[in-house]
């Protein structure tokens, strides 16, 4: 390429050029390298032409005193996904939603090789926005673009109230354009709707925290309030993982629970009637069984008390009791049913039957020393002992079985907050749940 | 491969073609408009200063397009109503010419077709529906601009259009067409949007403070 | 994230239950005592119960 001629030529370099306003002669700054249309004198509050080399007035406004500076001061630069940007332009816009103005703030970004990108704060909640280069297509309250289809959000009369810095389009003050947002949470694709165009562009939901790394910024950003249009769920899609989680684990359940019924012996080891009668003759109540056999690897015991109360109780104090070891296991049981007729009809209380199972019984030979006790006015009670070796205990399945559901429900009701929280804000509302005044 | 050389009939200095189709250059030295013809160069006119813009591709600027390296050789600055853009002439490293614009720092290459049964100006409409190669697009925007500078070499012979019209077409995949009016005979460009990153772009202009 | 946690939970809730019912544990209270001397089998008045449960007849219509 080099043979003999001379270095090409190019347009001449354009540099941060330092002009001045011609309406107030303070100095202005252009950062974006010519690609400003609209360039904002922050003293007088005058829009220029910064294509005009006289940088002719468009336009001035009045700013209230209430107006806050931007967060992210014009001229800093910060690294978004891997390129530097700096921040050129700035503009608080507004809509009104039944009577209450909602403010939120538009950061212009620029590289001289990517072009231009936009940041917008709203409550703390950001957002990192490019203008789509494809038309999305709109179908019934939603839109799809690049295979991804977005809900609809809000329709609103967007107006811009307050400008700082450079813009590539021709910005005025008090200039609306209708917006419409559709979301599928992290992003959210925008148009801006005026007489003569329409722009759609695609943004998506970025932390304060990174925006503050990304532009080194003093301090923390601000806490972000409520839950914004494309904010990602902390549960999201989870939810349904987790379900199809609780349906596996509750059939493996099942599953051991039938394994574990099949496989028990719930051998009957003793089983023996007596009669009851209160009131005899001042003798020892207690007496002691023949002694059975429990077999096997240490398992549970249960003895099951059968006696034919008719309006009445008994309350048996047993211990099993080791023959060999002398170990025990000491424990009272009350069998007690009563049954009538009343206003509201027939009722009863308790059974006629009562099962108690005793843990971790090793094998070896046993005995039950019974002591029954009764009411002594009562005639005698028959009742009969069953001893059983080695019973499933259904009452564990059922707590395992809660423990799995119960997570599972609470997570799912934060999902549904969460979503709640969010399409709250949106022109399509959740209907209220009960008379929650919200 | 030997290159064409040639001396500027205007100020003698040598002229390099870079691309052996090329029908026109500008002389560096003296700013002369030359057309090749067969025999040698002829001075056709003189371009003016291109304003200043903020392109960051320049001549000699090199990328890869779909793995073939490619150099940039010439280029067109249009002017519209709206702003203007940059059309920059490459050379794909097979010899092929095509096209990288660059509008606002979106950028786009598209090659030249040839295919027959092209509407003219006065027909074409926003929102038609044509299909060519196999893929459908819609008429999306039809902009009147004319030339407000040249660079390098180009392969037509005209420098000064006062009046150009184009219209833009889109596809629903990223694809689009453009059909370019500034001859008699309609032309058709059809192409894909691309990535900065992912032409990798070498021997950029150097911006200062960047 | 949540999903793993749960299924990690789950496992853990699974094996609790498999090993309650493998070491035959109950969810009754039942209070041991050692020791207890051959004699009572004589002597079944002479056993002294653990009254740390005792419970008698507590109501009804």
């Amino acid at each position: 390429m080099s043979t003999g001629t001379p270095p090409l030529t190019n347009p001449p370099k354009p540099q941060t050029r330092a002009l001045n306003c011609p309406q107030c002669g303070a100095a202005i700054v252009l950062r974006s390298l010519g690609h400003a249309e609209t360039v904002v004198c922050s003293s007088c509050h005058s829009i220029l032409d910064a294509k005009d080399p006289n940088l002719q007035v468009l336009q001035k406004f009045q700013v209230a005193t209430s107006e806050v500076p931007p967060l992210i001061p014009l001229g800093t630069r910060g690294k978004l996904r891997g390129t530097d940007y700096e921040v050129i332009g700035f503009q608080r816009r507004s809509i009104k939603v039944e009577g209450v103005r909602y403010d939120w703030h538009e950061y212009v970004l620029f590289n001289p090789y990517k072009g231009t990108r936009y940041l917008t704060e709203y409550c703390g909640h950001w957002n990192d926005i490019t203008v789509c280069k494809e038309l999305p297509s709109v179908g019934f309250a939603q839109a799809t673009y690049l295979g991804e289809t977005y809900k609809h959000f809000q329709t609103a009369d967007a107006n811009t109230n307050y400008v700082l810095g450079e813009f590539p389009w021709q910005v005025r003050v008090d200039e609306h354009a209708t917006a419409t947002d559709y979301v599928s949470p992290p992003r959210m694709l925008s148009s801006e709707k005026t007489a003569n165009e329409v722009t759609w562009s695609l943004g998506e939901y970025t932390y304060g925290t990174d925006i503050w790394k990304a532009f080194q910024l003093p301090g923390t950003p601000p806490e972000p309030v409520g839950v914004y249009e494309n904010q990602p769920s902390p549960v999201s899609d989870n939810v349904k993982g987790i379900w199809a989680a609780f349906l596996g684990f509750a059939f493996l359940l099942l599953i051991a629970m039938a394994a574990f019924d099949l496989t028990s012996s719930k051998g009957t080891v003793f089983d023996h009637s007596y009669v009851f009668q209160s009131g005899e003759p001042k003798g020892e109540a207690s007496f002691v069984t023949d002694i059975f056999d429990l077999a096997g690897r240490t398992a549970n015991v249960e003895i099951t008390t059968s006696a034919n109360v008719d309006n009445a109780w008994i309350y048996l104090n047993y211990a099993l009791i080791n023959q060999d070891t002398g170990q025990a296991w000491d424990f009272g049981r009350e069998v007690s049913y009563y049954y009538g007729r009343d206003s509201d009809g027939s009722w009863s209380e308790g059974s006629q039957k009562d099962s108690v199972i005793v843990p971790s019984v090793p094998a070896g030979h046993y005995y039950l020393r019974i002591e029954p006790e009764g009411d002594s006015k009562h005639p005698p009670i028959g009742y009969s002992v069953e001893v059983k070796r080695g019973v499933p205990v259904f009452g564990f399945f059922g707590i395992a079985f809660l423990a799995l559901l119960i997570p599972a429900i609470v997570i799912t009701w934060r999902y549904i907050s969460f979503e709640r929280a969010r399409w709250s804000e949106s022109d399509h509302p959740p209907v209220k749940i009960g008379n929650s005044e919200d | 491969m030997t290159q064409p050389v040639s001396n500027c009939p205007n100020c003698g200095a040598k002229i390099v073609f870079q691309w052996s189709s090329s029908v026109q250059t500008v002389c560096q030295y003296c700013k002369s408009i030359l057309v090749r013809t067969d025999v040698d160069l002829e001075k056709v006119g003189k371009v003016a200063d291109l304003p200043p813009d903020s392109s960051p591709i320049q001549l000699n600027t090199e990328g890869i397009y779909r793995n073939k390296a490619f150099v940039v050789i010439g280029r067109i600055l249009y002017e519209y109503d709206q702003g203007g853009w940059n059309e920059w002439h490459i050379v794909m490293n097979d010899g092929k010419s095509a096209w990288l614009s660059d509008a606002q720092n979106e950028y786009a290459i598209s090659f030249a077709t040839t295919t027959t049964g092209l509407p003219t100006a006065a027909q074409v409409q926003v929102g038609q529906q044509y299909t060519w190669n196999n893929q459908r697009y819609t008429v999306s925007v039809i902009t009147p601009a004319h030339y407000r500078g040249v660079e390098g070499e180009l392969p037509f012979p005209y420098w000064d259009k006062t009046q150009v019209t184009f219209a833009d077409l889109r596809s629903e995949t990223g694809k689009f067409a453009t059909l370019d009016f500034s001859d008699e005979q309609p032309a058709l460009y059809l192409g894909e949007f691309v990535e900065f990153d992912d032409l990798k772009l070498k021997n950029l202009r150097s911006f200062e403070g960047w | 994230m949540f999903k793993k946690l749960y299924l990690a939970y789950g496992v853990l809730v699974l094996g609790g239950t498999g090993v309650a019912q493998y070491n035959g544990w109950s969810l009754d209270r039942v209070n041991q005592l050692k020791n207890v001397p051959k004699s009572v089998r004589d002597n079944p008045g002479s056993y002294r119960s653990v009254y740390g449960f005792y419970h008698h007849y507590t109501g009804g219509k």
